[in-house]
Order: structure tokens, then sequence, then C-alpha cells
């Protein structure tokens, strides 16, 4: 199951083929890479079709936008093929729609990715195996997390700020000059509360002892085992089989360059 | 690295990293409005680099009152990672991005030997993010494969959205905070102090 694999290898496991699908500019790979994903995702997780659905259907309409975009500004050395209509000052090239549908197709990618990461991972456990993996300094880790900690409290604290406006006679601002206005009204003392809380926190921490030695013991122990490295071969691995059969089928098009 | 940190101001970078992480994510979908808006009169790339500046603020609000050696990297990282656990449709890619714009930032302030934190540093630091954000964003989203002249205007854009958004307002809101006192235990609170001190007397 995804969702029990090392939060810090699976964000590994996801940036590497997320950072290189950006030199293919071919459709074949980003497409065949999509499938996988896709597939692997409801195979070996328990995320709700529908809930996935749901969040990844607007991005299917935003690359569409992107895809549109990039066919009507599609750079001489990637406009290549027939003319397949002009109008206004546009050409809509062969090779401008191939590539406008191989970058939306890449974006699409990146949200099935992400949305594996996301659905399937606890935000304190990332935090923790990025410390006890990672080495990220026990001191930034437990400030993130009181930060995080912190944020539901936003809420109940501009409700009060708010009604505290309200009694004092300050009603809803009028205009784009008084709607900045109530935005530093609210955003400075909000963000004043913060930075009181932060330090109170600090010095909390430093009382009971913290003093921010990796040589700590650990209350979770976030641990790396097989599974992890299956997981991580089968996502990386499957990023170069992608690649080496879109090379091998001659569709493998790198910065424009066809291989 | 962080030996000469004070525990409290790392909370304070990271309180500020989860605050604007928030921030950033409201502007995700802000600007998604925005282009959708510009897109009939085909004008959908510039959606985001209107605003663009809004995500290296942080970078410089943290440098502007910590000031101290990897306040910008740091503080950018943390709100990229904090946007990746709040649940940012962008995911741990994000995490990327974000180291690479607060380098850029730290750049500037790694250039003045983290002495100099005047507005037209600030201002500096903020276009220098822009600027590697994007070489990155060119990269990453496969901007060479769009005009040369549209690549031209949308960079012309985004660094002057990195120097007034970032630079300009970052220093405004910095300076409001000090203004309110609780910055006192930190090298901006203090230099606000001193100040005071020096028209009192």
């Amino acid at each position: 199951m995804i969702s029990s694999v090392n939060p810090a290898v699976k964000m590994v496991a996801i940036i590497i083929p997320g950072v290189l699908l950006s030199f293919s500019f071919d459709i074949f790979t980003p497409l065949t890479y999509l499938i996988f994903i896709v597939a692997f995702t409801f195979l070996f997780s328990s995320i709700p079709v529908k809930k996935w659905l749901l969040v990844f259907t607007p991005f299917v309409f935003l690359a569409l936008g992107f895809a549109w975009m990039t066919t009507l500004y599609t750079s001489d050395s990637f406009s290549g093929g027939r003319v397949l209509f002009e109008f206004w000052w546009f050409e809509i090239t062969t090779g401008g729609v191939m590539v406008g549908i191989s970058l939306a197709l890449r974006s699409l990618c990146f949200v099935a990715l992400s949305l594996m990461f996301i659905l399937t991972t606890d935000s304190t456990k990332f935090m923790l195996s990025l410390m006890q993996q990672f080495k990220l300094p026990p001191k930034l880790t437990y400030g993130i997390l009181a930060g995080y900690r912190f944020l539901p409290t936003f809420k109940h604290e501009f409700e009060v700020l708010r009604q505290a406006h309200r009694i004092r006679g300050v009603g809803r601002a009028k205009g784009v000059k008084g709607r900045l206005r109530q935005f530093r009204r609210y955003a400075i003392p909000l963000m004043a509360n913060a930075i009181r809380k932060a330090e109170r926190v600090a010095i909390a921490m430093e009382s009971k002892g913290f003093t921010g030695s990796h040589d700590r013991t650990h209350y979770h122990h976030m641990s790396v085992g097989k599974k992890d490295w299956v997981f991580f071969a089968s996502i990386v691995g499957t990023f170069f089989l992608v690649v080496f059969t879109s090379y091998q089928l001659g569709y493998l098009n790198i910065f424009g360059r066809q291989f | 690295m962080m030996k000469q940190w004070k525990l409290k101001e790392i909370v304070l970078m990271s309180i500020f990293g989860v605050v604007f992480a928030v921030i950033y994510l409201l502007f995700y979908f802000f600007g998604q409005g925005l282009r959708n808006f510009l897109t009939p009169f085909g004008l959908a790339p510039f959606g985001y680099e209107v605003i663009f500046g809004i995500w290296f603020i942080v970078s410089i609000i943290a440098a502007y009152v910590i000031r101290k050696p990897g306040a910008a990297f740091w503080s950018e990282l943390i709100a990229g990672t904090v946007q990746v656990l709040i649940g940012s449709p962008a995911g741990p890619r994000l995490i990327i991005s974000a180291a690479i714009q607060g380098l850029g930032a730290e750049v500037v302030f790694a250039a003045t030997r983290y002495r100099n934190f005047s507005l037209y540093v600030l201002v500096l630091a903020g276009m220098s993010a822009a600027v590697f954000s994007y070489a990155w964003g060119w990269f990453q989203s496969g901007l060479a494969a769009l005009t040369p002249g549209l690549i031209a205007a949308t960079f012309a854009v985004r660094v002057l959205s990195g120097a007034l958004l970032a630079g300009l307002l970052g220093k405004y809101i910095s300076d409001q905070l000090a203004q309110t006192g609780v910055l006192r235990g930190y090298a901006l609170g203090k230099e606000l102090q001193e100040k005071r001190e020096k028209e009192a007397s």
C-alpha cells in the first residue's frame, strides 16, 4: 500500500520522474507514464475514485488551456510540420499542436504524481521522516510542526478580530482602497499574534529541555525497509522503462531534438 | 549550519513559512482566476506572472527581520514544504521550486555579507528570486517551446512583480510588524529600538 511507504522515500521517488519528465517534448512518454501512475494509484492505495476525480478533473481543463496557449505561441524550433489553419496572426501547425498536447500531458503527469503523494501521506509523519531520514535539524522540524499546529487557530483568531472590529463600529470596507486597508487591518494583527506565539513556543520548548541535537529519542520511529525500495524502484524504474520504450519506438523528443 | 541561530528565530521563521504557505496557496487559486479572466484577451500567460512576486515575499520578510545567513532560503523552503503538507495540487515538486526561489533571494543577501538590508537590496533580492524562478520554470513547464517574444515579455513582468510584490511589499509588511513592537527580540526590532532611542536623546 502506498500510504505505508516511508514519506521521505516517497517524496524522492516522486520528485525524480517529476524533474526528468521536463526533458521530454513528445506525446508518447508522458501519456504512457500518466496511464501507469493512474493505474498504480488505484491498484495500491485505497483512495476513492470519486475523490481523486474531483481533484483531478479541474486540472484536465487547466492542462487543455495550457495546451491551447502553447499551440498558439509555439517557438520556431517546435512549430514544424503542416499548417493546419490560420486565424488573425496565429498559425496553427502540427508541430505546435503536438508540443501543446505533450506539455498538457506532462502537467497532468505532475498532478497525478502529486495526488498520489498528498492523498496517501500524513503530514506529521512526513516531517518526522524528513528529520529522521534526511537529517533535517530537529529545531526546524519541531518549529515547523509547531507552526503547522497553529493554522487552525488562525481562523478562530480572525473571527475574534472581526467581531472586535464590528463592536467598535468598523464595518465592511467598500472599494479597492478600502479593501486594501481592511486587509492590512486584519493581516498585521494576525501576524503579530503569530510572532508572539512563536516566541512563547520557543521559550516553552527550551524550558522543557529541548536542545535541538540530533542525538535524541523518537516516539514515532520512521524506518526505511524493503517495501520502500520496491516502491521507489517501481516508480523510478518504470519511468526509465517508458523513456527507453519511447526511444526504441522512435518517439522520444528531448528539447526539440528527435531521437 | 544553524549553529548561530537562536531557537526563537528558527521558530519565528517556521511560523512565517507556515503563514505564508497559506497565503501562497490562496494566491495560487487567485492566479487561476486571473488567468481565466485574461484568457479571452489572449493574455493568459500573464495571469500568473503579474502576481508572481508574492511567492518570494517570505524570503524577503524573514531575511529582513532575522538577518542571519540562510533566512531567505530556509523560510521559502519551509513555505514550499508546508504547502505540500496542506495539500497544494502542485505537489512535492513545489519543494524544489521553493528552494530555487529562496536561493535566488539568498544570493543577493549573501553578496552584501548580510550587512545591508536597505530597500534597494530587498528589491534586488526579489528580482533575483524572480530570475531564478524563471530559469527553473523555463525548464520545468517547457517554456522552451514558446516564442522568444512572449518569453521576454513574461520574464519582464515577473521580474517587475518580484521587485514590487516581494521587495517593496515585503519591506512594508515587516516595518508595519516592527511598529507593533512584537519584533523587539529580533534584529529588525532591535534596529528600530535603537533608532528611537537615538531620536529621543
